[in-house]
């Protein structure tokens, strides 16, 4: 089957999901900083006892916080949450992480279960990988022709 | 063993770089990546600056112009991006330390970039392979012609899902 069809009817469980960055609401800003700087990822996610998301803060919030000066880096992170943090389930086919980002013009997309608890992070590399997948020889040219594959998602 | 068993055993790995004659797919979305070139991606408007930009001048056109991504040009050349990853990796915790640094200090210098006349398929691998969430687009005179955003590749995807 061909990626369109492959969009269309495979499951979000089928994209390679990151490990996302967990924070409770109480957690500060800095320590959500520091954990996004050590996984490399440009979000958190926040999530209640139960491991249900609350919210999502994100590196573009981060820009919008450093104009009006130093970011308050002592303040719980749930002040700070984005207005925008689509989820999806793990069951939902891959076609919904790309309406998902494309509606609400974000990046990183909450994966849940069918309990609604947080099992992964995708958005833009996830998709842009499963995309990749049809296209090898687009790929290896990366892989020899560019810099060493880096672990990372963003810039 | 015969030749032909031989072949098929050794033949596990099929290089796809051995093969440069036009591939056709069968998808409708694989043709429109492979067949059409970057610059069918929309890729303008781009925002660039100067290299000597304070940080604190970049943060704030960059929250004005609601773009996630500038791409550090000097005299026509691409020299860098910078984008609101460095800033959370690099400005955020010292902010009052950084911010009157040029923007070169923290810049990605030596972004990887596709041309124009590339494929489709071309930038979406980067952004795979290489975990960039935007490529700037280079003509072949390595002129800065555009850059590829998140936004901009769903965009493109989502209205070929949506044609076929």
């Amino acid at each position: 089957m061909g990626l369109h069809q492959n969009m269309l009817n495979e499951p979000v469980s089928r994209l390679a999901l990151r490990e996302p960055v967990l924070c409770k609401p109480e957690d500060t800003l800095r320590e959500a900083i520091k954990q996004m700087q050590q996984a490399k990822l440009g979000c958190v996610i926040v999530v209640d006892e139960q491991s249900k998301p609350v919210g999502m803060f994100t590196e573009n919030r981060l820009t919008q916080l450093l104009t009006k000066g130093p970011a308050p880096l002592d303040d719980a992170i749930s002040t700070q949450l984005d207005e925008n943090w689509p989820c999806v389930q793990t069951t939902d086919p891959v076609v919904d992480v790309l309406n998902a980002m494309q509606s609400a013009n974000v990046r990183f997309i909450c994966v849940c279960d069918e309990q609604g608890r947080v099992t992964g992070l995708t958005g833009q590399k996830g998709l842009m990988e499963f995309v990749a997948d049809h296209f090898p020889g687009q790929v290896m040219v990366q892989r020899v022709g560019c810099a060493p594959y880096l672990d990372r998602e963003g810039a | 063993m015969s030749p032909s068993q031989q072949q098929s055993d050794a033949g596990e790995f099929q290089d796809p770089l051995e093969d440069y004659s036009h591939k056709t797919y069968d998808d409708p979305l694989e043709q429109a990546l492979a067949d059409q070139p970057v610059a069918s991606i929309q890729a303008t408007p781009f925002a660039s600056i100067p290299p000597d930009t304070p940080i604190q001048e970049a943060i704030q056109q960059l929250a004005k112009l609601d773009v996630a991504c500038f791409l550090v040009e000097l005299d026509g050349k691409l020299v860098g991006v910078f984008s609101d990853r460095d800033i959370l990796d690099k400005v955020a915790l010292d902010f009052e330390k950084m911010k009157d640094r040029p923007v070169s200090d923290v810049m990605t210098k030596e972004p990887i970039f596709v041309y124009d006349t590339d494929s489709s398929a071309a930038v979406l691998s980067v952004m795979a392979v290489s975990g960039y969430r935007h490529v700037p687009v280079l003509n072949l005179d390595k002129n800065i012609v555009g850059i590829v955003s998140p936004q901009r590749v769903t965009g493109f995807l989502q209205q070929n899902v949506e044609d076929k």
